[in-house]
């Protein structure tokens, strides 16, 4: 085995030529849905030519077809709520890359924020709400993109149960029927941050600011990569293959470093419940296990997620840490946000950092970005707004 | 129900069992809970672990002992310290979820409408409105300072001149200050009759009876739209 270590900060971009496959092994649940689709139990949405997919490898060395082109946007609650340049920055990627893609009204949340936090649903609830959504993908002739990595990890459980247990394709199939809709599943279930990481040394042809003395840290989302965990992409070239790739793949083809910190493992503290009702939970984790961590022992510029819950969390909850003498604080993004902004993304416009609390202004002058001139723009446009003007978008849904 | 000298609720054995028997029917159980060597590793990699007096290893060791007695000691709080993140269920090398055990509990705590359930989901019931209400569940509307004020002197941004902050979001689906996106009436209607035939109305309607009125009502104005 020969191991290449050039990052002086960690493990990021240790390279090996060891794939990641001992351990535990699992059934493929892919090829149990081929079979299935050939007995006529369900239907499945193929991956065409069209989608331009690119392959991966996922944690048992399996390979995942990840979609680049005509994509349907399954969006996120959270993001689309409180963290709106998240899914402005992906839509403004795939612009810039002309690929086609349907950001519409007709799709509910997966719910599955709230069955985490509440518990009130249940695996029909989840499934048939999940087969709701995928075949509104499916009837338009698209491949279904999730944002949030509850969605992800939601449905990547959803499509194994509804895979290994008749029952309850037979209950979600009769719902769906009185829906007028059909029980139909992905080949692929596909996070935006996939599509990032296969994208990523096309994103980096993008490139505006240079970006070799930014130190970043990533913090992967739970349900992304514990959450059936066999489907999440490892790269042997990323962490020798042993952490998921998503995120720092990104933010090290853009050429930032990406520096290790002790409790890189360790959840955001959002909790589902937690980071509404019990919130003191919420922010002693968010201090003790990762903010303080990633200053003290990486020196951070800037926190990389790849998630909803985890953005707001790490984000929101630092200020108060002031009050018992935490002084460490460091900006917080999505990995398409960073990415967005080391390619010229508008700050304000665009990444939206106006809605983030933690200070994020010295991470935009370390990269070399005006973003006092990006205000005084974003200002003035809303100034044109009030007094009746257009907005001017990125896309623009079909009218129903 | 009957109460001891102290008035602390008696609870009858039956019924401790009858629990039980509801989460080992449960399709998921044997999945769920498989062989457990005791080491540990779940509790140590544990996030609520380290703030909350909950071990995913106890879990499991609880539910493998097939002790009514013992999994009715953990129908009360301690299954609502779970932070649902998974991370026993990826690290367990015997492919056991405590997290997942712990769903089927609270589902069951929910569905009975425990009144510990009840208790801890009371402050959740907003997000639990706009969702089965409008069909996904955080507004922009809902980030206030006076909610929020450990979010800092800069959360207030996000509640002056909204509609036009949102208005200038590039993406027409987000241009709304009530819903995170503007989900289209027939979604809603598809969205409740999905809740009606897998039983989450009534699911809610055992946790929190005057917040399913509330819901009911403004579900069949969009029905009747």
């Amino acid at each position: 085995m020969t191991m290449e270590i050039s990052n002086r900060l960690g493990l990021a971009n240790v390279k090996s030529d060891y794939i990641h496959a001992a351990g535990r092994k699992l059934e493929d649940i892919h090829e149990q849905l081929l079979e299935l689709e050939a007995k006529g139990e369900v239907k499945v949405i193929h991956i065409k030519d069209e989608n331009k997919a690119i392959e991966a490898d996922t944690l048992f060395g399996w390979k995942k077809k990840i979609p680049t082109n005509k994509i349907w946007h399954h969006k996120s609650c959270g993001q689309c709520g409180n963290i709106p340049g998240y899914p402005v920055s992906l839509l403004w990627f795939m612009n810039q890359m002309g690929l086609e893609y349907v950001d519409e009204r007709n799709q509910t949340s997966c719910t599955a924020w709230n069955y985490h936090g509440s518990a009130t649903s249940n695996p029909v609830g989840l499934a048939a709400v999940a087969v709701r959504n995928w075949h509104r993908a499916y009837e338009l002739g698209l491949f279904p993109l999730f944002h949030c990595a509850t969605t992800f990890g939601d449905y990547k459980e959803m499509r194994n149960m509804l895979v290994e247990y008749k029952e309850l394709r037979d209950e979600v199939r009769r719902i769906m029927h009185k829906i007028g809709r059909e029980l139909v599943i992905p080949e692929y279930i596909v996070h935006y941050s996939e599509w990032v990481h296969v994208m990523r040394f096309e994103i980096a042809k993008l490139k505006k600011y240079d970006l070799s003395n930014i130190i970043a840290t990533v913090h992967p989302a739970c349900h992304t990569y514990k959450m059936i965990p066999e489907d999440c992409i490892y790269d042997k070239d990323i962490y020798a293959g042993k952490r998921t790739a998503v995120s720092t793949g990104v933010a090290l083809a853009l050429g930032a470093q990406v520096a290790d910190y002790s409790t890189w493992y360790d959840c955001c503290g959002f909790g589902f419940r937690h980071i509404l009702t019990e919130r003191e939970a919420s922010r002693s984790f968010v201090m003790d296990r990762k903010i303080r961590p990633m200053v003290r022992e990486a020196h951070s510029d800037v926190c990389i997620t790849q998630d909803t819950g985890c953005t707001t969390t790490l984000d929101k909850n630092q200020w108060i840490g002031k009050a018992m003498g935490y002084t460490e604080q460091v900006p917080v993004m999505a990995d398409v946000m960073f990415a967005a902004l080391a390619c010229g993304a508008d700050v304000f416009k665009i990444v939206q950092l106006q809605w983030h609390t933690t200070d994020w202004r010295p991470l935009c002058e370390k990269m070399g970005i005006d973003w006092k001139k990006s205000e005084e723009e974003y200002n003035a446009y809303l100034e044109e707004l009030k007094a009746g003007g257009k907005t001017v978008n990125l896309y623009e849904y079909p009218k129903s | 129900m009957e109460y001891d000298e102290n008035g602390v609720s008696i609870v009858p054995s039956e019924f401790k069992k009858e629990i039980f028997e509801e989460a080992r029917k449960d399709f998921r159980y044997e999945e769920y809970v498989r062989g457990c060597l005791n080491c540990g590793v779940c509790t140590g990699g544990c996030p609520p672990h380290r703030f909350f007096d909950f071990s995913p290893r106890i879990v499991l060791q609880k539910m493998k002992s097939k002790d009514p007695e013992l999994i009715w000691t953990m129908m009360d709080e301690y299954i609502w310290a779970c932070f649902q993140c998974f991370t026993c269920a990826m690290i367990c090398p015997f492919l056991n979820s405590p997290g997942g055990i712990i769903a089927v509990l609270r589902e069951i705590a929910v569905r009975r409408g425990f009144e510990s359930a009840k208790k801890v989901l009371k402050p959740y019931s907003r997000v639990l409105l706009k969702l089965t209400a409008y069909g996904n569940q955080l507004s922009p509307d809902m980030i206030q300072p006076d909610f929020f004020p450990d979010w800092g002197p800069t959360i207030g941004y996000a509640s002056t001149d909204l509609a036009v902050k949102r208005k200038a979001i590039p993406m027409p689906t987000l241009q709304v200050t009530n819903l995170a996106w503007d989900v289209a009436p027939e979604a809603m209607k598809e969205l409740y009759e999905i809740f009606d035939e897998a039983g989450v109305f009534k699911i809610i309607e055992s946790v929190d009876p005057s917040l399913y009125e509330i819901i009911q009502d403004i579900v069949d104005d969009v029905r009747s739209s």
